[in-house]
Order: structure tokens, then C-alpha cells, then sequence
């Protein structure tokens, strides 16, 4: 017991200090602050140095720092798409928190974001897929939703939208040919990463209501009805809140 | 008969050279050896206060810090505060985690104690009277000498320990429930001890008494 004590005394006299006032509040190192200073709160921080995260000794989740210049041009995207989401909504959600860095990948499996609602924290791939890049941002942000509120997006539910005989595959990194285009002619899907899961799947109908606010007119019975059901669950979480 | 031997210069300025070094070297000791030789104390008795039913005084080796508590800003926590100042419950507290110019953290009843220190566990007690839901408040500025509610990485953990920030922290704000703000004294926690590089203080300062104003 008094070798027990003496080894676990020693262990927190070596370990050494992380006064990084970032690492204590979402435990991701080698992070500066971007932008604190926003209209709906969220925190801006940026990579200064690879970073690696993870539950195990594996460390699954890596990011790069990114170029400065880079790093400039893609804040302004980002800040556009995220200042849309109002403070009231970012707190019920759980999102303070945007990390941006660069070559984002999970288990060496490349992906737009990290969403974490426990640490509230997302972090965010600013040079994914240039094409796509802005829905991404909000595809992201459902996933933060989704994992706050649970009950709301009923998995089940979700796929009692769909044809009878249609099955999502098994997981969202199973096949890493998945395509984000979408359909000049959407089956119930608008795109092909929608037939992934059925939390990519909504992922998917939220960010198109986001990125494309207007223009949600469709003739697909399917689609409308998906369309329906994000709707009403984002409208229970906030009725004040602006596709 | 014994020759009277007279001393030259040279011997007399090497003799006045040692004695200034002696002298040189005890006062250098003296200052040392007394990190609080020029730091103000604050006697509370000798400030008037706008609201001194608010006033907290906490007091270390170096003299008195005097912290206004804010129970418009955070009404349960400072109540909790108050109700554990008003026990005598941080007497004798370490300061049990202190990263120089930057933050110092106190108030753990369970293991931070003088006479029951438990350095494998300290930061983790509790006192008895249960978690408090965070009073976060976005508008409420973390400035130097602001005091605030620790707790866990999860919110709504917050209990009795509490910290003083000395520099300006903008990522507390909206993060911590704030409780108030030192007023006096903040050079007296500019004082206390820490260790380069390690987070958890060996053989800590303490809390040597933490009253209200009206105790």
C-alpha cells in the first residue's frame, strides 16, 4: 500500500504541467485561439502543431496545423455557415467550440469533422472537398444535434421513410467510394452517402435544407417526408430557429 | 617585550571588503528567506465598502486578500460560498494547484486540509454538501482577480473548491460560474507557492483563515 502511495505520489510530481488553458477546458493539445470573439459565442481555435486524439494508447484521430494563409480564407466560410445557428441554439445543442486544422482523419479514413457534443467541441477539415465544403459544415453540425438529442431522431422512424425493401450499409466508413454529389434526380436520397446510415442520411437532408435554404421544393415523396421529420425535430429543440 | 605589528592599506581594505560581504550577504538572506517583506496588507477594517455584507477576507502568509462575492451574478453558488466561509470550512485549506501568474485553486475540504493533506487525492474531494448546477454567465468577464467555481471537465460538477485567476482568462468566460472578485490584495497571491512545472504543490501554502467581513 505505502509502494502504491509512493508510485502515484511521484507519477503527479513528474507529470508535467499543462497550463494550456484550452487543453484543460476540451482536452485537444497544441491549440491557439483563432476568434473568441463572436456574435454567438462560438470559439474559433486552430492547430499550431499536429495533434493526435483518441480513447486508447491508438490515438485514432489525427489533424494537421494548417498555413495561415489557408487558415484566413477558410475561417470566412466557416464563420458565414456557423453564424447562422443562433447562441440559444449552439448551448441546447451543446457547441462551443470549433477546432479548425487541416488532413482530418479517423483510423487513417479521411473526414470532414469531428463532432464531439460531450466536450462541445467540433472539429472541423478545412480542406475537405472544396466542392462540398459548406454543406459538410452543416452535415457536421446535425451530427452534434443528433447525438444531443437522440429521442428526437429516432432511428427507426427514420427508416420506416424509406422503400420496404431498401437497407442502409452497415456503417459510414465501410465503403470509402461514398459520394457526396447529389442527384440531378433524387429517389428518396439526395445523395449516394445518404444510403450510408441513417444518421449520414439525415445528415445529408439537413445540410441540404441549410446550404440550399430556399430551394427545397421537391417532388420526391420521400425526400418530403424526410424533410418533414428534420424539421419538426430541429422546431422542438428551438422553435425560433431559421432554416 | 611583544612588537606591536601595524596594519597596512591593503590588509585594512580586504577587512572592510569581508565585513560589507558579511553584512551584504545577511541582509540578502533576510529578504530571501522573507518572500512577503513588500507586500502590502490590506487591514479590512480600514477600507469602506459599498456592499459589505458581500465581503469576503481571505488570509494567507502575506496578509489579507478581500473579495467581493456576487450573489446577483451567481445567487446559488455564492450562497453555497457563504455558507462555507461562514463554517470556518476553508481554514487551514492548501492551495493545492498553483501555475505562477496564471492561477491559483484552493477549497478542497476532503484532502487539501493541513492536518489530513492527501496529496494522491487532493482535487478530488468534496464537502459533503453535494454538486451545484453551473451558473455560467457569458457576460461576465473573467478579468485578473476574478474568482470562480472549479469543476470537473463535465459542467454541473462544481462543489466548494474554487480558483483566482491572476492574468486575464476570455476562455473562462460562459465556462466557469463566477463567484466574485478580489478587490485587495491580489500580490499577496502572486505569493503563494508553486512549483516550476508541476501542477500539484508538494508541501503547500494554506489558507490560514477565510471569514465575511461581518463574521
Amino acid at each position: 500500500m505505502h509502494l502504491y502511495r509512493t508510485i502515484l505520489v511521484v507519477f503527479i510530481f513528474i507529470t508535467p504541467l499543462k497550463a494550456n488553458t484550452i487543453y484543460n477546458l476540451i482536452k485537444i493539445p497544441n491549440l491557439e485561439i483563432y476568434e473568441i470573439d463572436t456574435k454567438n459565442k462560438l470559439r474559433y481555435l486552430h492547430a499550431t502543431k499536429p495533434f493526435k486524439l483518441g480513447l486508447n494508447i491508438k490515438k485514432n484521430i489525427s489533424c494537421y496545423n494548417s498555413d495561415k494563409k489557408v487558415l484566413d480564407q477558410k475561417y470566412k466560410i466557416i464563420h458565414k455557415n456557423l453564424s447562422r445557428y443562433s447562441l440559444n441554439f449552439l448551448k441546447k445543442i451543446n457547441l462551443k467550440y470549433i477546432v479548425l486544422c487541416e488532413n482530418l482523419s479517423i483510423g487513417e479514413i479521411k473526414t470532414a469533422g469531428v463532432p464531439d457534443n460531450i466536450m462541445r467541441t467540433l472539429i472541423l477539415d478545412i480542406k475537405f472537398n472544396e466542392e462540398y465544403f459548406e454543406r459538410a459544415i452543416h452535415h457536421e453540425v446535425f451530427h452534434i444535434i443528433n447525438d444531443s438529442y437522440k429521442d428526437f431522431f429516432n432511428e427507426n422512424e427514420w427508416k420506416n421513410l424509406n422503400k420496404k425493401n431498401f437497407e442502409y450499409s452497415k456503417c459510414s466508413t465501410c465503403n470509402n467510394k461514398w459520394n457526396l454529389a447529389l442527384y440531378p434526380e433524387p429517389k428518396g436520397f439526395f445523395t449516394e452517402y445518404s444510403k450510408s446510415t441513417a444518421s449520414e442520411d439525415m445528415a445529408e437532408v439537413f445540410s441540404h435544407l441549410m446550404f440550399y435554404q430556399n430551394e427545397n421544393d421537391s417532388v420526391d415523396l420521400i425526400i418530403n417526408k424526410k424533410i418533414k421529420f428534420i424539421k419538426e425535430n430541429i422546431l422542438k429543440i428551438d422553435n425560433k430557429f431559421k432554416f | 617585550m611583544i612588537e606591536k605589528i601595524k596594519i597596512s592599506i591593503s590588509e585594512r581594505i580586504i577587512l572592510i571588503f569581508v565585513i560589507l560581504l558579511g553584512i551584504f550577504s545577511l541582509t540578502f538572506l533576510i529578504i530571501i528567506k522573507n518572500k512577503c517583506l513588500f507586500v502590502k496588507n490590506y487591514n479590512p477594517k480600514d477600507i469602506q465598502f459599498d456592499n459589505p455584507q458581500n465581503i469576503a477576507v481571505l488570509n494567507t502568509n502575506c496578509g489579507n486578500v478581500i473579495i467581493e462575492l456576487y450573489p446577483n451574478v451567481s445567487p446559488k453558488s455564492v450562497k453555497r460560498f457563504k455558507t462555507l466561509i461562514r463554517s470556518s470550512a476553508y481554514d487551514d485549506v492548501a492551495f493545492h494547484r498553483v501555475i505562477e501568474n496564471k492561477l491559483i485553486q484552493t477549497g478542497d475540504l476532503e484532502f487539501g486540509k493541513r492536518e489530513n493533506l492527501n496529496y494522491g487525492k487532493i482535487g478530488t474531494g468534496e464537502s459533503g454538501l453535494g454538486v451545484l448546477q453551473s451558473e455560467t454567465n457569458e457576460n461576465f468577464k473573467y478579468k485578473k482577480g476574478s474568482v470562480g467555481l472549479a469543476r470537473t471537465f463535465q459542467m454541473n460538477t462544481e462543489d466548494s473548491q474554487f480558483f483566482i485567476i491572476l492574468e486575464d482568462e476570455p476562455l473562462f468566460e460562459g465556462e466557469y460560474t463566477p463567484l466574485g472578485k478580489v478587490l485587495y490584495g491580489i500580490e499577496v497571491l502572486e505569493k503563494v507557492k508553486f512549483i516550476h512545472k508541476l501542477e500539484i504543490v508538494p508541501r503547500p501554502d494554506f489558507i490560514n483563515s477565510f471569514k465575511m467581513l461581518d463574521q
